[in-house]
């Protein structure tokens, strides 16, 4: 008898709905669909678009709409109420520009999975955090709340903010970051690393350091400069011949890897990524990617903490000895390793082990 | 230094930045724009208005960066925001009219990605209250102080577009107001209606656009402002109601759906209809005029509204300013060039009059700087217009900065010329001159209306100096407060003859020649007529005359026709002493100008006269023709080449001097102006001159 319960599993399957808008583009939609990737095998999961005013005019995602019909999971009709025993919304900040969220939710436990800095560096805010959070807040009924924070910089912007706001009453904060799944191929390591540079990113100007830092990093003595994401560089009147500039989408990423070793990444010090996707991905190409302390941190030690003005040294050591590059990369993808989708199904579990109790395996 | 900028490029921007640039400036702090941000097809108001702020930003120490409307940046300001190079602890503030919190945290936000600094975001709706319109930009805020109203008060009229539908109801009506003695009545109305109040029946009005004049300067001048049509035309006008609001003026709504009424300003409203209007202000608001201006300036809505809490707010220190109470009252003469030296001898005359009690200075263009200063008066230089200038207002600007830099308010501008240039028209609202126009008459028929008659409401004077003869001193039509004194000439002491031939004997020495027969010539300065042709045959006749010195006058900047100075018996002179020379000469060929003309009439110096004409200039045929009629010159045509030689042969043969200085002994001529003239400058119009 307990040998046919245990084959049958579960007397019900745990039920996990997303509630995302899924026309966000970069990393959010690219960790969402790591995730419905991960969590599909493990519960029966359904899809809740979210139509925020973030994206009145922007089509789906398609690297979701791939993952979604990859995984034969079709989009629920909108206006449908969101169930589940789990209930994911992910990027709350996509409700910023509305006072109704326009959807309800009925859930066991809902989970806010935070995709923005609440703050910026120097405290200020990076959206009306209490705006959104209040609206998701209003249209939701839950045995429990909670914010799940994507990294350690994150989480400490959330605390910051909580400090001189008040979170909705009853939330709380997931005591384990909900880390974006880098599932991203692992390429080996150059063995004679070039003074060949790059960097990519959304076009926006909060992902660009200051031109003397960006002059910096990508200096007319490199052998060669790739920018991608450079639409609005594009347009300044004057810019350095030495740099080779590419739209956002306007080269291939594997071409891109292609013509590139280091990987500098900078932003406005007026920002901060709160995971850092890019990074990721450099890393798993099998490059050295350098960036700035608190920005390196999510990545323990993949990625290189430096500043602009080290950037140079670094590399200049990196070239006379290919051995610290390669082992620089090698540590670095195991480190990227860890955030995996099996790692990202065992968070699953400790955080929720009420709705993924632990498997017992089949006996006969 | 603040540099200013706004978040979109558009003519609102332009003009939110020109507003801001100037209300700071006037309190005092030093601002600047880049002159990057200015767009190439910039108009000529924003041209004149841009100019002083203007600037390479390049080496400029920038401690302060204000970006006005700050919830409409757009990624080409953003962007310019990146290249900006400002000091590392330069402050940035941002003004915006939000819609909520995230609205400020998303402008906030982009301004800090972009410049790489957090900006201090000042929410105007918070700080003064909402615009009208709401959006406004401008922050609409104004430097709160009390002035009594003029007598007659000043009423401007701002007209939309739309009330010029049917112009032929319109214009008879604003015509009629503007015939009350009342009050004193200004247009303001689009470009494109002030052209067709221009060319209309009612060209007499006095109209200005949008953007003729910043709305600081032109409240100036005001004491009460009514809006008519269906909105409040932008938010220059916006900023001039907010103005003359904040100097103890009234505004009235006479707008169809009351729209600035609802917007809780301390607005009277009045009936919308012109016809209604005017009796409504003269009974019932003109009476109570100063006592509603007071009333506003304790108005809670008014009072948030004060320049001063944008000050604190922007975290300025109020700027010191220099008291200019304790200091005289200074007279500057501005002669415009023209053709010749005309305008500057005049100036000249009148301000030497005008001495006796103060001392004017002068601000001249250079081919009459050294005119000036050899008269004893300080010169500022002007730069002369060119063709190689970008635009033909160029120098222009130029000019009001270097007026408006060297007056202060109240201060007194007498300009002589006859088109007023935007840059006196400019100066005078801006410093709230004590302004008087001196234009000579006598222009051509056909010429009707001058074209800056509806500028000659900004003068307290106009002086008409008049011709000798009558009948060249038609009424004057379209101008008010004129003034017509007599001949405004250069009388120097009566000369014997024996006074005569010394200064004949110094002047052959001075020249190491000697002559029997002296020829003077004065022809222009080839700007309106080529002379040449008459110069070379003058200087021909000459050089076949034995004992004959010819003397060609060429004025400053003038051209010397080729090989003339190659007749041995010429000499090409340039001189501020041409009336000397004249009064010992046995011959005189002089061109008709005002002065020339009546310098050589009233020291009675024979003269055959060579009028110049072109569209541009006063009408030297009749002045000549006038002379000849009473056989007191003679006149030859430009083209009568051999006349001109018989007359100049039968000069020299003492037959036609002799009859003209016999004429010139015993003709009456009218008592000169000049005094007139000096005394109403200095404001003494009751004993001077009379209404033309």
């Amino acid at each position: 008898m307990l040998q046919r319960a245990m084959a049958q599993g579960p007397a019900r399957q745990t039920r996990i709905a997303y509630a995302i808008d899924p026309r966000f583009p970069g990393g959010t939609s690219s960790a969402v669909a790591a995730e419905l990737g991960a969590v599909a095998g493990m519960a029966s999961v359904r899809v809740h678009p979210v139509h925020s005013r973030m994206f009145r005019d922007r089509p789906v995602s398609p690297r979701l709409a791939e993952c979604l019909a990859s995984l034969g999971i079709a989009l629920a009709a909108e206006g449908e109420t969101i169930r589940g025993d789990l209930v994911i919304l992910h990027n709350p900040a996509c409700l910023k520009f509305q006072d109704q969220a326009g959807f309800q939710i009925i859930a066991r436990h809902l989970v806010v999975v935070t995709h923005e800095n609440f703050l910026r560096p120097g405290d200020a805010p990076s959206f009306d955090v209490a705006k959104c959070l209040g609206q998701i807040d209003r249209a939701s009924l839950c045995a429990r709340k909670s914010l799940a924070p994507i990294s350690a910089v994150n989480r400490a912007s959330i605390q910051s903010w909580a400090r001189t706001n008040d979170l909705p009453a009853g939330w709380d904060l997931l005591p384990e970051d909900w880390f974006n799944i880098c599932d991203a191929p692992l390429r080996p390591a150059t063995d004679r690393p070039r003074d060949r540079r790059g960097r990519h990113s959304r076009p926006g100007l909060e992902k660009f350091p200051p031109l003397r830092d960006l002059e910096l990093c990508f200096p007319a003595h490199a052998e060669s400069n790739v920018i991608l994401g450079a639409d609005l560089l594009m347009r300044l009147p004057e810019l350095p011949t030495h740099w080779r500039l590419y739209p956002f989408g306007g080269l291939d990423l594997s071409r891109y890897f292609e013509m590139i070793d280091f990987l500098p990444y900078f932003t406005s010090p007026m920002w901060r990524e709160s995971y850092g996707r890019v990074l990721a991905e450099g890393v798993a190409a099998g490059k050295v990617v350098l960036s700035d302390p608190q920005t390196a941190m999510t990545f323990q030690g993949a990625v290189v903490a430096t500043t602009p003005a080290g950037v140079d040294g670094i590399i200049a050591r990196m070239i006379a000895d290919p051995g610290l590059y390669r082992a620089q990369v090698a540590e670095g993808q195991e480190i990227i390793a860890r955030h995996g989708a099996g790692q990202f199904r065992a968070l699953l579990e400790r955080l929720f082990p009420d709705l993924f109790p632990t498997r017992l395996e089949r006996v006969s | 230094m603040i540099l200013i900028e706004a978040g979109e490029i558009s003519e609102r921007g332009m003009d939110a930045k020109l507003i801001v640039a100037d209300q700071l400036s006037r309190l005092g702090h030093r601002v600047v724009l880049d002159d990057r941000t200015l767009p190439p097809d910039l108009g000529r108001h924003h041209a004149y208005e841009a100019a002083p702020f203007a600037a390479d930003l390049s080496g400029l120490a920038l401690d302060h960066l204000l970006m006005l409307g700050a919830e409409t940046l757009t990624d080409e300001i953003l962007l310019r925001l990146r290249t900006l190079d400002l000091a590392p602890d330069a402050r940035m503030t941002a003004l915006g009219r939000f819609g909520d919190v995230q609205a400020r945290i998303s402008a906030q936000s982009r301004l800090a990605f972009a410049a790489c600094r957090e900006p201090d975001i000042i929410d105007l709706n918070e700080l003064i209250g909402p615009g009208f319109p709401d959006r406004a930009m401008t922050p609409l805020c104004t430097r709160i102080a009390h002035r009594d109203p003029a007598r007659p008060p000043r009423l401007a009229l701002v007209l939309t577009q739309e009330c010029f539908e049917d112009p032929s109801i319109l214009l008879p009506d604003l015509a009629v107001m503007d015939a009350m003695p009342d009050y004193s009545l200004v247009v303001i109305a689009p470009g494109q209606a002030k052209t067709q109040i221009m060319q209309s029946a009612w060209s007499g009005l006095r109209v200005l656009n949008f953007s003729e004049l910043m709305p600081t300067a032109l409240a100036r001048r005001l004491d009460a402002v009514a809006f008519l049509g269906d909105a409040v035309p932008g938010e220059r006008m916006a900023t001039l109601a907010i103005e003359v609001l904040g100097r103890g003026g009234v505004v009235l709504d006479a707008t169809g759906p009351g729209i600035l009424a609802g917007a809780g300003a301390p607005i009277v409203r009045v009936p919308a209809a012109l016809a209604a209007l005017d009796a409504h202000l003269r009974r019932l608001v003109l009476p109570n005029l100063a006592e509603i201006g007071r009333r506003n300036l304790q108005d809670d809505w008014l009072v948030r509204r004060d320049l001063k809490h944008l000050e604190r707010a922007l975290g300025l220190e109020p700027a010191r300013r220099d008291s200019v109470t304790d200091q005289p009252r200074r007279t500057l003469f501005f002669p415009t060039n023209g053709v010749g030296l005309g305008h500057a001898r005049r100036a000249v005359l009148v301000a030497g009059e005008v001495q006796r009690g103060e001392q004017p200075v002068f601000a001249a263009f250079p081919s009459c700087v050294d005119l000036v200063r050899q008269s004893g008066f300080p010169c500022l230089p002007l730069v002369q217009r060119s063709d190689r200038q970008p635009q033909e207002h160029a120098n222009d600007i130029l000019t009001w900065l270097r007026l408006r830099r060297v007056l202060r308010r109240g201060d007194r501008l007498v300009f002589d010329g006859g088109y007023v240039f935007d840059s006196v028209h400019r100066v005078i609202h801006e410093r709230d001159l004590d302004a008087v126009w001196i234009r000579r008459g006598l222009f051509q028929p056909g010429a009707g209306t001058p074209a800056s008659a509806d500028r000659a409401s900004d003068f307290r004077a106009v002086i008409v100096p008049s011709e000798a003869f009558d009948e060249l001193n038609a009424p004057v039509t379209g101008l008010q407060r004129v003034h017509r004194v007599g001949p405004i000439v250069d009388l120097a002491d009566p000369m014997g003859a024996d006074e005569r031939e010394t200064r004949r004997s110094e002047l052959s020495r001075q020249l190491g020649r000697g002559f029997d027969q002296l020829v003077v010539s004065m022809l222009g300065a080839g700007v309106a007529a080529d002379r040449s042709a008459q110069l070379q045959l003058i200087a021909a006749l000459c050089d076949g005359q034995p004992g004959c010195l010819h003397l060609a006058i060429i004025w400053p900047g003038g051209a010397v026709p080729p090989g003339l100075s190659r007749w041995p018996s010429t000499r090409v002179v340039q001189t501020r002493h041409a009336l000397a020379l004249c009064r010992i000469a046995d011959a005189v060929v002089s061109a008709a100008g005002y002065n020339s003309f009546h310098e050589l009439l009233y020291h009675r110096v024979p003269a055959i006269f060579i009028p110049q004409m072109a569209p541009f200039m006063d009408d030297q045929e009749r002045r000549t023709r006038a002379a000849a009629d009473r056989g007191l010159a003679v006149t030859v045509g430009a083209d009568e080449f051999l006349q001109l030689e018989r007359e100049l042969v039968t000069f020299l043969r003492g037959e036609t001097a002799g009859r003209l200085a016999q004429a010139l002994a015993s003709v009456t001529l009218p008592a000169p102006g000049t005094r007139d003239a000096a005394r109403i400058v200095c404001g003494d119009d009751a004993e001077a001159g009379g209404w033309a």
